[in-house]
């Protein structure tokens, strides 16, 4: 056993494994709490509509289409390579010390020095979470029945109203199991961050791996770790469906 | 349709049996064509171009060397985890891959004379005022992991040390220090000049004396003196005949 399990590696390197556990949750919370925020307006977005009226065009042109573009090139590309565009590319165009457009001079080197792949990272996954989230949303929203919204506005709500009262209650215990599905793939995803440096759990396993030749101890090891979370999820939402499933 | 199939599924047979005749033709007619194994994921010193061949300083030297010793050789993109074993169980006959000769790997296998001496570079800001390795204590540091960078930075920091962060390859490193990400970057001279060539001066170097020289060699099986002569009395000559100078001058400028 200890001959091809040499748990002297892991405990050596037990501090990084503890430091990128801990930055793995906080990636996989950041993700699903923007990615959520995000989603539902761009589901919404992306249901837009309206029959006539002045606000037809601009609706389609301003709200609907970004929508859909947004949907499709975070859907349509891996996340590996967004994570990549996003941290080596579009973040240093924003915060950079001589060139960047949103934040420059000293607050930038300070934040791209302590939190640069941080920010990358968690704007990369919540970005993509989003996309995925939207579409739930659109599918959750669109498998309430019709006559649900025609009967509330016919009773005076309005739309805000019929969505909010009406609609996204009822969607929100079939939206459940897919939401906890895409949660469980964020946190397992945000292991494709530690290409950009972030010390997670992946890249306390590589760190290990490198320095030792050896693949068994550091991967089984965050393997375990991963699974033990999330089964620890689908338990959870396992609960929440049968909790909203009674009412 | 199921005639097809079976086509497809015999019809590779076919080709490397026939293949198979060839090289058997071959090795009786020709001189023996010997196989490198090289991790091509180096710039300047190998890398895999566009067509999917490879190139670099250590091809183009080790070309030289079976062109100066007579025999063919075939180079083959090998990564690194595998490379020494391959040697080791004969599926490779010949290494060349930035591979510092130490004591370690000389137990397992025959090393050249020493081709390339590297050193770990310092890659700092332009504006940095760090003149020596010690000053780089409490600064953000990139490095390759499991490179000779990766060893020295960990030995001044502690290899859990969160101020290191470690990149898949030095050039992203070296992004990550362009883009302000980290403070310096420790790596191979090499690689480290390869980047400033190629992109805009972003940053620069500093060399510092306590760390070692290292020294690359072609490694062969051991216990084959037969051909590390070869190769010695080779490098020897191409050295002699300008042959290296053009090659080092084409990858890394005049000194």
């Amino acid at each position: 056993m200890f001959e091809w399990f040499r748990t002297d590696i892991i405990a050596e390197y037990m501090p990084l494994f503890i430091r990128g556990l801990w930055t793995t949750l906080t990636l996989t919370a950041i993700g699903v709490f923007f990615g959520t925020l995000l989603g539902l307006m761009l589901g919404l977005g992306k249901i837009a509509r309206a029959e006539r009226g002045p606000w037809r065009w601009p609706l389609k042109l301003f709200v609907k289409t970004p929508s859909q573009i947004y949907i499709s090139f975070f859907r349509g590309t891996p996340l590996f390579v967004q994570i990549l565009l996003i941290h080596f590319a579009l973040v240093p165009w924003l915060i950079h010390a001589e060139t960047g457009a949103l934040i420059s001079g000293e607050a930038a080197l300070y934040l791209k020095r302590e939190y640069g792949a941080l920010i990358s990272g968690s704007l990369a996954l919540s970005l993509n979470s989003a996309a995925y989230i939207a579409e739930i949303f659109r599918a959750g929203i669109q498998s309430i029945d019709r006559g649900q919204t025609e009967a509330a506005r016919s009773l005076g709500l309005n739309y805000y109203q019929t969505m909010r009262q009406i609609i996204i209650p009822q969607a929100f215990r079939r939206m459940l199991p897919p939401l906890g599905n895409e949660a469980i793939t964020l946190l397992k995803d945000s292991s494709l961050v530690s290409a950009i440096g972030l010390a997670e759990l992946a890249y306390a396993a590589r760190t290990a791996a490198g320095a030792y030749a050896r693949y068994w101890e550091p991967y089984l090891f965050i393997s375990v770790i991963y699974l033990i979370i999330t089964l620890g999820m689908s338990y959870v939402v396992h609960r929440l469906e049968r909790k909203y499933q009674s009412v | 349709m199921r005639n097809l199939w079976l086509l497809l599924v015999v019809l590779p047979f076919l080709l490397s049996c026939t293949k198979k005749d060839d090289s058997t033709v071959a090795t009786k007619s020709m001189p023996p064509e010997l196989v490198v194994g090289t991790d091509a994921a180096y710039a300047p010193f190998e890398s895999e171009n566009a067509d999917k061949s490879v190139e670099g300083f250590d091809i183009d030297l080790i070309q030289a060397v079976a062109d100066k010793a007579g025999f063919k050789i075939k180079i083959i993109n090998t990564p690194w985890e595998g490379l020494f074993n391959q040697l080791a169980s004969g599926d490779r006959d010949i290494l060349i891959s930035a591979i510092t000769i130490n004591s370690e790997r000389k137990k397992v296998m025959d090393f050249s004379e020493p081709y390339f001496e590297a050193v770990q570079l310092i890659a700092l800001p332009l504006k940095s005022k760090v003149t020596k390795f010690t000053e780089l204590r409490g600064l953000k540091i990139g490095v390759q992991t499991g490179t000779t960078g990766d060893e020295v930075v960990s030995g001044l920091l502690g290899k859990t040390d969160l101020n290191i962060k470690r990149f898949e390859g030095t050039p992203l490193a070296l992004q990550e220090l362009v883009n302000g990400g980290v403070d310096a970057v420790v790596a191979d001279n090499g690689v480290v000049n390869n980047f400033l060539a190629n992109n805009t001066k972003a940053f620069k170097t500093v060399a510092d004396p306590s760390f070692a020289k290292e020294h690359y060699g072609i490694a062969v099986k051991k216990g084959n003196t037969e051909l590390l002569n070869k190769i010695n009395a080779a490098l020897q000559a191409i050295k002699k005949d300008g042959t290296y100078q053009k090659i080092y001058d084409k990858y890394f400028g005049k000194k």
